[in-house]
């Protein structure tokens, strides 16, 4: 069959990250083609730049043969390709065959030919079975009849170069079936497929081949008949064996410092993020959690630090129960928190580094009174502690901002474990994008803190750093989490099917 | 961490911004000539008027100063909100709210001693500056009503309530203008000793005011609070700090300087409340806090200077025929060039290519 696609030594970076390094991916005409890999791994990216949205540094693209290049995505469609985002981007107040035919309407003199628009719409989607009723307002409209919509749009526009990104992420189970019936007919008539996604089932079901990428590059394309979830999920996560553990010894664990029971956590738009989670972590234990992002790790750690309202369940604290406290109660109580996100949750960048520092501590003896905060007591603690933790910075009263990601972060833990009080440690991706020797260091200050006797739950989308830092890990996948035991030589695989949804 | 590093760049910081500040003036003030030149008239003169009206004798600067007065203070209260990311927008009515109350005192309670008057009128200000700020941050709080608009109805509600009163109820049978019976004397603030100058202790009151909420903001477990909050909501939460409460804070305090803003200007220099007597006092002061970078400390200049383009502009005019709107174009330069950092990229640009070493 002839090339389709082909994307040839792709190189994109954004300031300090690589987001495609050499990547290579050619696609036939008719087939439909899985590109999967965990978040970061650069398959949006590369998709951006094939529409248009991006454009790489280097490399060269080849649309049916011939090649282009891409600037924008006015070019892309001309070229024959579509889009299809995985937050929709339709008109709410508008009808959904307007939505399609929009800045390409058919027109009877000046005016939209409303008509024929709505037949022309109708007739496309009859021909693939996508059941759109166009004269649905977009607001009136289910999810799934949405993205239908945006296909059609792609389509109207010409499009026989589909791109999906992550397209069943927000439909049911059964309105996934229907997109997948939809694309194999699609695939059927001529058309391209290009479907982003990490779910490996989806994929499997689909996909006539599946490229993964991890890291930015990709790590192979396989015949997907001739592969399983397993072969697919070791691709993603690396194939190393669990190298030579940061961990000495086993961990002498104690009495339990954090237990929770039965939670159940409600995201900002009312959906379950987080259901009937169970976990206890002793004293001197590091539990992991793995997984995919957006499985409701976000949700557990900021149910567990008294962020976000927990529906039901309990949660305690050396046998005290503190679900539903305020943030500040529960930090007195001995929680630490080491969010995911550093820059928008774990610092003020315009506040000066010693202001960062005591933000979890000012607000009571040695540092402050009544009223007045004990500046020289503060700044002779910020010393300390930057001197303990290793924080590079011109001086303490430098604006936050000034500092590398990777001392912003070493100014968390600093501040986060500084003052030897949590009980329990909540780090959530407490390493990412940050140097190897910033890595080491925060790696070993969690485990130190351990062996001292607190608690540390360590959330990370790294499964390396999970597997090198954990007694025991759990797995979360759809807001569930599974136990998936203790490191030993067979974790990973373990791991690796509890990632996917595969039952335990 | 050498502080030698910390000091340069300590000194660095301050000759950048001396530098910023003057260029924006040059700026402005070339702008501001081309504009009298076009109207045919010399700019020299003009400026040299306006410098003379402004700070030409003793008198003049003290009548200067005292025309800083009410800017200090609502200066004071724009900074206050906009550290905390409270966009109040209504100071112009938490001010008049704040001048009503305080003339109301003035003129309708006789024969305190002058210090207990004089501190029930300021007190009563601040009070009702402060309530005038309370709905908006309570439907802020309680359903998200974003305070830009809600603080810039209450302006409206303040302004025409008081013309109002004044107008009507609390109508002065004697007065030419709407506006209220003049104060007891005992609820005027004393003037400083510059005989002929309307200078008094309104000036005193806004500098110590400054200096406090510079030393609540920068020393106190609250204003640190309204800081963190200022820079980040996100952080302060998460950290475990009142976040709420101090978007709370935030407001009423605001409200409360502007709202004595009203009171000092009342009782130090109109000795009455007369319909519409602010000439943007309200307006001013957000602009002045940031002129000063919304640092309390730096609002004293801001607003000293502000006061005195304003009270040169009516000099300039008298003299040499320009219309003293013409500020109104320096005041917009000024702005323009503050607003958007124009000079403070520049500075950087060349510091960087005379120290190579600087960070």
């Amino acid at each position: 069959m002839p090339e389709a696609v082909a994307m040839l030594n792709i190189t994109k970076t954004f300031p300090g990250v690589v987001a495609n390094k050499g990547v290579n991916l050619v696609v036939q005409r008719g087939e439909i083609r899985a590109i999967v890999g965990e978040n970061g791994a650069g398959k949006t990216t590369l998709m951006r730049i094939l529409y248009g949205l991006e454009r790489a540094d280097s490399g060269t693209i080849r649309v049916k043969g011939q090649e282009v290049r891409i600037p924008n995505a006015r070019v892309a469609i001309a070229l024959g390709i579509g889009m299809v985002h995985q937050h929709f981007k339709l008109v709410p107040s508008y009808t959904l065959a307007q939505n399609i035919v929009l800045g390409v309407e058919p027109r009877r003199g000046p005016f939209v030919d409303h008509e024929r628009a709505l037949r022309e719409v109708h007739e496309l989607s009859a021909r693939y079975g996508l059941t759109v009723n166009g004269e649905k307002k977009v607001s009136d409209a289910s999810v799934g009849e949405q993205q239908r919509a945006e296909v059609v749009k792609a389509l109207y526009r010409g499009a026989d170069i589909l791109i999906l990104d992550e397209p069943t992420s927000v439909l049911t189970d059964m309105e996934t079936d229907e997109l997948f019936i939809m694309l194999r007919r699609l695939a059927a008539d001529g058309k391209t497929i290009l479907f982003i996604s990490h779910k490996l089932r989806e994929v499997l079901e689909v996909s006539d081949n599946t490229t993964v990428m991890r890291g930015g590059r990709v790590v192979g394309t396989v015949k997907t008949a001739e592969t399983s979830d397993r072969e697919l999920a070791e691709m993603m996560i690396g194939r190393e064996t669990v190298e030579v553990p940061l961990r000495e010894e086993p961990a002498q664990v104690g009495r339990r410092v954090l237990e929770l029971e039965g939670v159940n956590v409600y995201d900002s738009r009312g959906i379950p993020a987080v259901r009937e989670a169970n976990l206890v972590i002793r004293s001197g234990e590091v539990v992991g959690i793995a997984g995919v992002e957006g499985n409701g790790q976000v949700e557990l750690a900021e149910a567990i630090t008294g962020l976000q309202p927990i529906a039901c369940g309990r949660i305690r604290l050396e046998g005290r129960e503190i679900q539903n406290r305020s943030t500040r109660q529960i930090r007195q109580a001995g929680v630490a928190h080491i969010p995911s996100d550093r820059n928008s949750t774990g610092v003020a960048l315009e506040a000066q580094v010693w202001e960062n520092l005591i933000a979890v501590d000012y607000h009571a003896p040695p540092y402050s009174g009544m009223l007045v905060l004990a500046i020289n007591r503060i700044l002779s603690y910020a010393k300390d502690v930057v001197t303990r933790f290793g924080v590079q910075t011109p001086s303490l009263k430098s604006p936050t901002r000034n500092l590398s990601g990777g001392n912003v972060q070493r100014l968390v833990v600093a501040r986060e474990l500084g003052s030897n009080r949590a009980r329990v440690v909540v780090a959530s991706q407490p390493t990412r994008g940050i140097d190897i020797a910033g890595t080491e260091a925060i790696r070993r200050m969690l485990l130190e803190y351990a062996r001292r006797g607190a608690g540390v739950l360590l959330i990370s989308a790294d499964l390396d750093e999970v597997l090198a830092l954990s007694d025991r890990v759990m797995v979360m996948y759809k807001g569930r989490l599974v136990d998936a035991g203790r490191v030993d030589e067979t974790i990973r695989q373990r791991v690796g099917r509890l990632m996917t949804g595969a039952e335990p | 961490m050498s502080s030698k590093v910390h000091l340069k760049g300590l000194l660095i910081g301050v000759v950048m911004q001396a530098a910023n500040y003057a260029l924006i003036l040059i700026m402005a003030l070339v702008v501001g000539a081309a504009v009298i030149l076009v109207s045919g008239k010399n700019p020299v003169d003009a400026y040299i008027a306006l410098f003379r009206g402004a700070l030409g004798s003793p008198i003049k600067i003290a009548d200067t100063l005292d025309r800083s007065s009410v800017l200090i203070l609502t200066g004071l209260a724009a900074a206050v909100a906009f550290r905390t990311s409270v966009w109040n927008l209504g100071l112009e009515g938490q001010l008049y709210a704040g001048a009503f109350a305080s003339a109301w005192v003035g003129f309708s309670i006789h024969g305190l001693p002058s210090p207990i008057h004089i501190t029930l009128c300021l007190l009563a200000g601040t009070l009702v500056g402060g309530l005038w700020g309370l709905p908006a941050i309570l439907l802020k709080l309680r359903w998200d009503v974003n305070e830009v608009v809600s603080t810039l109805m209450l302006n409206y509600i303040a302004i025409l309530f008081t013309a109002y009163l004044v107008a009507f109820p609390f109508r002065s049978p004697t007065a030419f203008m709407p506006g209220t019976e003049t104060l007891d004397a005992t609820a005027r603030l004393p003037r400083l000793m510059i005989p002929g100058s309307v200078l008094n202790i309104g000036f005193l009151i806004a500098l110590a005011l400054a200096f406090l909420i510079f030393w609540f903001l920068y020393r106190t477990k609250l204003g640190y609070e309204l800081r963190m909050v200022g820079f980040n909501p996100q952080f302060a939460g998460y950290a475990g700090m009142p976040v709420r409460r101090s978007s709370f804070l935030a407001m009423i305090f605001s409200g409360a300087l502007a709202g004595l803003g009203g009171a000092v200007v009342i009782t130090g220099f109109f000795g009455r409340f007369i319909s519409s007597f602010s000439v943007g006092y309200g307006w001013d002061g957000m602009v002045i806090s940031l002129l000063a970078q919304n640092h309390p400390l730096g609002v004293i200049p801001a607003a000293i200077f502000y006061a005195a383009l304003a009270n040169g502009a009516l000099a300039m005019q008298s003299a040499t025929g320009v219309p003293q709107a013409l500020v109104v174009t320096v005041k917009g330069t000024i702005m323009f060039f503050v607003t958007v950092q124009f000079f403070i990229a520049f500075l950087n640009r060349r510091l960087r290519q005379w120290m190579p070493s600087t960070p």
